[in-house]
């Protein structure tokens, strides 16, 4: 029985090589998976057929790759503006309408690529008989919209209808292909030219629409069907256009902050004046961290990692070779001067020559980014290991690498609230805590140094709330302050921003769609690459590039490998 | 010696026959194959347009750059060219131990009447400018910048050429010609593909009259090449089942989804190796998978199932579902 992580997990491995796939087959870059649906950037692709949708939990490979396919052929043969300019209003006509434009690129699976045309189909067959088997079958609603994709299926492919159904569509497909047949013709000769096609597609919504209000008025109201009901609750989601996508198994809940969105300046902070950095080893007892740094050691020693094998592969991935001095006494290459004389005095020995040396160099800034809010005090041990080790490796690698954590200085808004309430509670004040940045490692202290400083990650009761979007302004910011030619950051997180006291004096979402803001401003500049690791959740909304960590099972070689996999994965072009 | 720097090109060839091309031009050739001249490869393919920026080169002496990815043919489009035409031609590869003492020549010890004497030994810059012959500098970008200004001044149509070590002044033999290679347009390696690329002078990239880029063939032409070079492949659907995939490997490079992509060489290697081996995904993971990243044999596991319909069942690509996580 897989667990909730390793699911959110696969999910993320399944959304990575569909999102892949689209981006090669649409040779746009911009494209990616996240939370189970299509983005361009940090906006959603509207695409709303029905068997479009995945089911995590039900489907396998094969039903992802049908559906990816399926949307990399709709951005390609089909013109989205004109799609929308002619959708229509009405939520039954619009669902046909999507589910026939998607029916007509799905048929235009190019013949080179036999494999997609398969996907296609399989994965046309197998929404047919999940829907089937779901009882969607059973309500008047449900089988004239199943009827209708199977014929027009069947008739855009050429194809049979699904075997298994045939006989249960065959009252309803004989009642309603005569109506529409002039239609179906239509659809399958405008199979090329989008415009034609859609005007066939929307005299059959119509058409269909029509029919269902015929039969609403007729049916009295004394028909209570439980199961057609039930049929027509379980629909009404197939009809539900503006969902931001179901939030699947373990994965953030975000949304859209209204605040936010309409103040005209951007992101507010009410007051800063409280706001410290502070190295983290000044909070703590000197004699705290020593016996915290030996929990630690105990912690890393129990775990076993192979620390020599990580800074290898992370030193692999950030070196390039630079030249770097001279290799001397050499049989041939340039001629060294200061060997002049034992030419002379003796003339066999010819190692006179020298060649330039290179060697790998990393010139790289590796970032780590702690979310120190109060619920992650339940991994911190596994965090902490995380770092240490981490920290340990990228030295070895000579890779230069910053541990930093932010957190507030106060529950509930803390001085800055009072201010604000001195103030006299003035209208969507911004962020409303005062921010505590803490430095554990900075890049100029060797992980040796800062050994006790990484262990003050133990002492929890720093660990308050959090504003993650000036955190990862603050951190890029120290990183641009460098030279180095390549900059990583890492954040470490187990959920969204969250500050009560900002959340009730703007709304529920403001500091997260500042976070999203930030990160894809970034993300937009190119200048640091920022990678999100959820502990043992998804951060599909924030960051483009992210990895769940699954850590109940201790911090092992596996989640190292899993993470200098993710920064190979994603390296820039 | 002598026989090479007398002939000259005495007649007139039509590009639309010589070439396949639809123009009107007319290209100067010699009549007769001297040793220099290299063989033809009745199989090539020529690129319209990569082909008449080479032909304005030998025609209207310009100096011609073709630019383009590794495997794509650029420095065997140049030979092809000249091979046509009769053209002698001379190929240099460079790197960045070529010295200037290379290029223009030195003083070398030779036995000359039982004596040992120091004699000026051309080198081949100053040997090619005396004699009709086309020069291609191959890697251009793996010069040095700081020699590769040896030759700043022939870029120059009539540009003389100065031997210091002899205060002789070479007039270019009428039909010289040059041309070179580059996998980047001398702005480095940005891509991360091509290591050891030098950032080049812009004052001399500006001296090439014409710079070609031969990037990716459509893709009837690849197909083309392939049915061209591998006769024993002839199912068409395999064909273009093969170049889709290639076709996916280069925009999921460009997406930076691979780190790698597959060039029309490793097309042909990869046809040809479906002809030793019987089967194509076989071949493909001697030909192509092997050379890549581990970390995403996964993904082009994706594409080679778009292409074929099945899974390429090396043993590291599963389908995630069997995959241990």
């Amino acid at each position: 029985m897989a667990t909730i992580q390793q699911q959110a997990r696969r999910q993320q491995r399944v959304e990575e090589l569909c999102g892949a796939a689209i981006r090669a087959l649409t040779g746009d870059p911009e494209l990616h998976m996240r939370a189970h649906g299509l983005y361009r950037g940090q906006k959603r692709v509207p695409l709303y057929a029905p068997h479009l949708r995945t089911d995590p939990g039900a489907d396998d490979i094969g039903g992802h790759r049908g559906a990816s396919d399926g949307m990399a052929l709709r951005l390609l043969h089909s013109d989205a503006e004109l799609h929308r300019s002619l959708s229509p209003e009405e939520p039954v006509q619009r669902l046909i309408f999507e589910l026939l434009e998607q029916l007509r690129v799905e048929s235009l699976a190019p013949a080179d690529k036999p494999g997609m045309a398969g996907n296609l189909e399989r994965r046309f067959v197998s929404w047919s008989l999940q829907y089937h088997h779901a009882g969607l079958t059973g309500s008047e609603l449900g089988i004239l919209l199943y009827t209708l994709a199977q014929v027009c299926w069947a008739r855009l492919n050429a194809r049979r209808v699904v075997e298994e159904t045939e006989d249960l569509i065959e009252a309803t497909r004989a009642g309603i292909v005569p109506l529409i047949g002039h239609e179906l013709a239509a659809l399958k000769r405008n199979r090329d030219d989008q415009a034609g096609f859609a005007q066939a597609a929307l005299t059959i919504a119509r058409q269909v629409h029509g029919w269902i209000e015929d039969a609403g008025a007729g049916q009295s109201e004394a028909a209570d069907d439980d199961a057609a009901d039930a049929a027509d609750g379980a629909l009404k989601f197939l009809l539900d256009f503006d969902q931001q996508g179901d939030a699947g198994v373990a994965s953030v809940i975000s949304g859209r902050s209204k605040v936010f969105a309409d103040a005209a300046a951007g992101y507010r902070i009410f007051s800063t004046r409280y706001d410290r950095e502070s190295g983290a080893a000044e909070l703590v007892r000197p004699a705290l961290l020593g016996e915290l740094r030996t929990r630690l050691d105990r912690l890393v020693a129990d775990q076993g990692v192979n620390v020599r094998r990580v800074a290898r592969r992370l030193a692999a991935m950030f070196a390039q070779p630079k030249r770097d001095g001279w290799l001397f006494g050499e049989e041939e290459g340039y001629i060294d001067g200061r060997r002049l004389t034992q030419l002379v005095s003796s003339p066999d020995e010819r190692r006179l020559f020298r060649q330039e040396l290179f060697q790998p160099r990393p010139h790289t800034l590796f970032s780590l980014l702690i979310d120190c809010s109060g619920s992650m005090k339940a991994h911190i041990e596994s965090v902490a290991v995380l770092v240490d080790v981490l920290a340990r490796a990228l030295q070895q690698a000579g890779v230069a690498s910053e541990v930093l954590g932010f957190t507030t200085g106060a529950w509930n808004g803390g001085r800055v609230q009072r201010d604000w309430i001195a103030a006299g509670r003035p209208k969507h004040p911004g962020r409303l805590n005062e921010l505590s940045y803490l430095v554990y490692k900075d890049a100029e202290t060797s992980w040796r140094r800062a050994r006790p400083s990484i262990a003050a990650l133990l002492k929890p009761d720093l660990f308050r709330e959090g504003v993650d979007g000036e955190a990862v302004d603050w951190a890029c910011a120290r990183m641009l302050g460098r030279s180095d030619t390549r900059r990583v950051l890492v954040v470490i997180s187990d959920g969204c921003p969250m500050d009560a006291a900002t959340n009730l004096a703007n709304d529920q979402f403001y500091l997260d769609n500042h976070l999203k803001e930030v990160v894809a401003r970034h993300e937009r500049q190119g200048e640091v690459e920022i990678y999100g690791l959820g502990v043992g959740l998804d951060l599909s909304p924030y960051y483009r590039r992210r990895l769940s960590l699954d850590l109940a099972r201790g911090v092992d070689n596996r989640v190292f490998d899993e993470i200098v996999g993710l920064l190979r994965r994603s390296r820039p072009a | 010696m002598t026989e090479i720097a007398q002939i000259k090109p005495d007649r007139l060839v039509a590009v639309r026959e010589m070439f396949g091309i639809d123009s009107e031009l007319q290209v100067p050739a010699f009549s007769e194959r001297e040793d220099h001249v290299p063989e033809i490869d009745p199989a090539y393919r020529f690129n319209p347009d990569v082909t008449l920026a080479i032909l304005a080169g030998f025609m209207r002496d310009r100096r011609v750059m073709v630019q383009g990815l590794h495997g794509t043919g650029k420095s065997t489009h140049i030979e092809q060219v000249a091979a046509r035409l009769n053209w002698p031609c001379v190929r240099v590869n460079l790197d960045g131990h070529i010295s200037r003492l290379d290029l223009v020549g030195k003083d070398t010890i030779v036995i000359r009447d039982g004596k040992q004497v120091t004699e000026f030994q051309e080198g081949i810059v100053p040997w090619a400018l005396q004699r009709p012959v086309a020069l291609i500098f191959d890697e251009y970008d793996a010069g040095r910048p700081d020699v590769m200004f040896v030759i700043q001044r022939i870029l120059e149509r009539d540009g003389k050429f100065t031997l210091l070590d002899q205060n002789r002044v070479i007039r270019p033999n009428r039909h010289f010609r040059l041309f070179a290679t580059s996998n980047t347009v001398g702005l480095g390696n940005l891509n991360g593909l091509y290591h050891g690329t030098q950032m080049l002078n812009h004052a001399q990239i500006d001296r090439w009259n014409i710079v070609a880029t031969l990037n990716f063939l459509p893709r009837d032409e690849e197909i083309a090449i392939i049915q061209a070079r591998v006769p024993g492949i002839r199912e068409r659907s395999m064909l273009e089942s093969m170049v889709s995939l290639a076709e996916l490997t280069r925009n999921g490079f460009a997406a930076g989804d691979l780190s790698t992509l597959m060039s029309p060489r490793t097309l042909i290697t990869w046809a040809e190796n479906c002809e030793i081996f019987g089967d194509p995904g076989q071949a493909f993971r001697l030909s192509f998978l092997n050379k890549c990243d581990e970390a995403e044999h996964p993904i082009i596991g994706e594409y080679f199932q778009r292409c074929f319909d099945r899974e390429l069942d090396a043993p590291d690509v599963q389908p995630p579902h069997a995959m241990n996580l």
